[in-house]
């Protein structure tokens, strides 16, 4: 084949005549495929693409705010009198069940997405001021359609939501299992079947839980927490100390007879270490009590000492998460 | 080109680091271009690969504090606009005629073929832009004033000609003769860089 020919492909001058021939030359030999693969590679590096409109840093920064602090953050929510604070937690393992091509799928087109990396908090406002705080290892995503009215998100992970009243445009927030929707008062819920729990907890405003065919399965008042996973039918609906579900956003968290091989899961996440349970039956141990996770990771393991049977051991490792021995 | 690499120091680096605006101002002004240019390669949405790019940007920012070395800015960049892009082929739906849309299948594989065959976390060793400028720099004078406006300034074949009073021929083979040559001059040095499969 000849350069030009190669070229007006390049250029994306080619014909639909012209592009079948380049695919025939292409798929001909190796060798034609391998001087191809090399001249695109050079051709797309040195690609440049006129800035035509004018887009710089600081329009797309407003949307993005990372900061450890949640004191401003708390501070908003009680100035404000007119807003719905949610609370969507999904169980410590399916946190961790994060499918990236969920995510893909959902967020290819035109969208943005905010991540709360591991061992660490991330406060989002979003374009309409709706503030989202993301608890560790949580991606937040949502469209660049946002501001034109199209209040959706897409979460994985833990979030704490505080959405600006807009009674013409619901806020959406979908999750692999559910679906909530915000109309002035009230939220929908959605939900996945491969997503293993979904956990809502409702800490002011007004609140509806719906399966997938829009079906209203629980409405929740302040105070109600609401549990689903994919093996029943209903939503379970509980009152609740809601203290207990959002502490973590002050760095606080409460367990009551929680196992401590969930715990450890959850630990591993905020400290990005690595922990190998090695005594047996130590995992489905219970723990009970409160925690402040913004300590050294230390002082938490050896309140854990005082408790629980647990003995640890904390081996640092070299460009690897530490690991941390159970035992 | 602009090179991120030789005007960024180890102190910028830090600025960089420790989310100094000014400095992440002059990254994205140095980088969003070259960035949308390698999406539109592989994806003629123009909206699309705009997006794409600037999600890059805005992931660079909140994960600036993982960036090492300076040379890993554009690493990371390229990274995430290649990821952008791969996800979007992937899930990209044809509405077309059967054989247009044949062809149209094709161009995705192979364009998902050869953005997979990109390593751009190997560039924490190698900083890819000068390469690819020094290689420029030998070409021959003409194809060298050809190729900087055909690919940097984004100029038009036709445009080229007339600037240059050549014919659109003329421009069209300077053009191949130039990524023949650079493609010669990059043969050695890129193979563990870019061409690992």
């Amino acid at each position: 084949m000849d350069n030009n020919s190669i070229l007006k492909y390049l250029q994306g001058k080619a014909s639909e005549t012209e592009k079948a021939k380049f695919f025939m030359w292409l798929e001909e030999s190796p060798s034609n495929k391998e001087e191809f693969l090399a001249i695109k590679k050079i051709w797309a590096l040195s690609a440049k693409h006129k800035n035509t409109d004018g887009i710089t840093w600081s329009d797309l920064k407003p949307v993005v705010q990372l900061k450890n602090k949640s004191r401003l953050f708390v501070k908003r929510i009680l100035k404000q009198a007119a807003i719905f604070i949610l609370l969507i937690g999904f169980g410590a393992l399916a946190q961790y069940i994060i499918s990236t091509n969920v995510t893909n799928q959902l967020t290819y087109a035109a969208s943005y997405s905010v991540e709360a990396p591991l061992g660490q908090m991330t406060n989002v406002e979003l374009p309409d001021g709706s503030m989202v705080m993301l608890n560790s290892g949580t991606t937040l995503s949502y469209s660049g359609n946002f501001s034109n009215g199209q209040r959706e998100v897409y979460i994985e992970g833990e979030a704490f939501f505080d959405v600006e009243k807009d009674r013409k445009h619901p806020f959406i927030v979908r999750s692999k299992l559910v679906d909530v929707k915000v109309y002035g008062t009230s939220f929908n819920i959605n939900a996945y079947p491969d997503e293993k729990i979904f956990n809502a907890t409702l800490v002011e405003g007004s609140v509806s839980v719906l399966n997938k065919d829009g079906k209203e399965m629980a409405m929740l008042e302040p105070g109600e927490n609401a549990y689903y996973d994919e093996h029943q039918l209903n939503v379970i609906v509980t009152k609740v100390n809601t203290e207990m579900y959002i502490s973590w956003k002050e760095g606080l968290v409460t367990y009551r007879n929680e196992k401590l091989g969930d715990l450890a899961k959850q630990i591993e996440r905020w400290y990005n270490v690595e922990i190998i349970i090695q005594k047996e039956g130590l995992g489905d141990e219970r723990y009970f009590g409160t925690i402040l996770k913004n300590k050294p990771i230390d002082q938490i393991l050896e309140v854990f000492k005082l408790t629980t049977s647990l003995q640890y051991e904390i081996v640092p490792r070299a460009n690897e998460p530490t690991l941390i021995y159970w035992k | 080109m602009n090179t991120v690499g030789s005007k960024f120091n180890e102190i910028d680096l830090l600025l960089f680091k420790s989310g100094d605006e000014k400095t992440f101002e002059v990254i994205f002004d140095a980088n969003y271009e070259a960035i949308v240019g390698f999406c539109t390669q592989f994806i003629p949405d123009v909206d699309a690969s705009k997006s794409i790019a600037q999600q890059a940007f805005i992931n660079l920012w909140l994960n600036r504090y993982k960036v090492e070395r300076v040379s890993g800015i554009r690493a990371f960049l390229y990274t995430a606009a290649k990821t952008g892009c791969l996800n979007y082929l992937r899930h990209e739906k044809y509405k077309m005629h059967y054989e247009k849309k044949a062809t149209a299948e094709k161009e995705n594989r192979l364009n998902q073929e050869i953005l997979q065959s990109f390593q751009f976390n190997r560039l924490e060793y190698i900083e890819l832009e000068e390469m690819i400028q020094a290689a420029i720099e030998k070409l021959p004078e003409k194809c060298r004033v050809v190729f900087i406006k055909s690919r940097f300034e984004g100029k038009k074949n036709k445009e080229i000609a007339e600037e240059l009073g050549i014919a659109v021929k003329s421009v069209e083979s300077n053009i191949t003769r130039a990524l023949k040559i650079l493609r010669e001059e990059l043969k050695d040095v890129l193979p563990l860089v870019l061409f690992l499969l």
